[in-house]
């Protein structure tokens, strides 16, 4: 019989920190190309998904 | 936990944007589409314009359909291949803030609690918003871009940073605060343009910003469902790889 035991090493924190931190960063970026770019490219690539969901657009 | 944060939040964002896409296929392109017939033919008569305030900008106002040359898809399906692409990536976004925003309260990530953080975010990035800035078709007139982004944005969060205070915190004074930050900016107002009369017949507008709710609700349901999911099977199959490595050796 094998015991698993699970701890929270104290490295999980820096670690779900650095986790979050990164997650949040890219997904603020993606969203920021997809609804609120000014490019222009950009904004028509991206155009029907701006109206659909509501960002605002022009 | 980096690698199973991004990997599910891939995996949600690719399912939440299959479903959106065919729902948006199906029901607001149609609407953007017929729309842009009745903007084009406005376009195509700017006297009616000239008096307009300077600080309001007439969405699409002589850029798109005005013949210059700035870059935009084919008309077709390289449209509606490049709107499939913006869900993608706006649906990998939202997966990662979704999953950056369920690890940071510590939660446990279960279907379940993903799809509750999900209704979250239609309630803040999608309905609150709309209350004051309304799904809108190409051609209506709308107030300065940068002044309903700012409004935008600051509802999202506001609304975000209310409904955690209201729905996690709980306790009296954080509920009251919640509830303050969510109401604040539809206090304030959002930013509005001139009122004005479009040949567009009104029932595209109402089927539009119905439709897009419905939509964005549909969204974010599968993004919290396929997040929570995608969680646990990561999971699994890191699990089972290690299980694996550990025979081998």
């Amino acid at each position: 019989m094998v015991a698993i035991t699970r701890s929270l090493s104290p490295a999980l924190v820096g670690e779900r920190l650095s986790a979050v931190l990164l997650a949040a960063t890219l997904g603020l970026g993606l969203l920021f190309v997809s609804g609120f770019a000014p490019v222009v490219a950009l904004h028509n690539a991206a155009h029907d998904w701006r109206h659909a969901h509501n960002f605002p657009c022009h | 936990m980096t690698k199973r944060l991004l990997a599910a939040a891939l995996v949600a964002g690719f399912l939440a944007a299959c479903v959106a896409s065919v729902l948006q296929f199906a029901l607001t392109s149609p609407l953007i589409l017929a729309a842009e017939k009745y903007e084009t033919a406005e376009t195509a008569a700017p006297a009616r314009h000239a008096f307009a305030n300077p600080l309001i900008v007439l969405a699409h106002a002589g850029h798109d359909h005005s013949g210059d040359p700035q870059w935009q898809p084919a008309p077709g399906l390289p449209r509606l291949a490049f709107t499939a692409l913006a869900t993608l990536v706006s649906g990998v976004g939202y997966a990662l803030l979704l999953g950056a925003v369920l690890v940071a309260a510590g939660r446990e990530v279960t279907p379940g609690e993903a799809l509750k953080f999900g209704i979250g975010g239609f309630l803040a990035a999608s309905l609150a918003p709309a209350i004051g800035l309304p799904p809108e078709l190409p051609g209506a007139a709308a107030a300065a871009l940068e002044a309903r982004q700012l409004w935008w944005v600051a509802t999202a969060l506001a609304t975000a940073c209310g409904l955690y205070l209201v729905a996690i915190r709980r306790g009296p004074v954080a509920i009251a605060l919640g509830l303050a930050l969510i109401v604040a900016p539809q206090a304030w107002g959002a930013p509005h343009g001139p009122e004005e009369i479009s040949a567009m017949p009104p029932v595209y507008a109402a089927q539009f910003a119905a439709r897009s709710l419905a939509v964005a609700f549909a969204f974010w349901a599968v993004l919290g469902l396929a997040f929570g999911w995608a969680w646990g099977a990561v999971a699994g199959r890191q699990g089972a790889a290690g299980a694996r490595r550990g025979v081998a050796a």
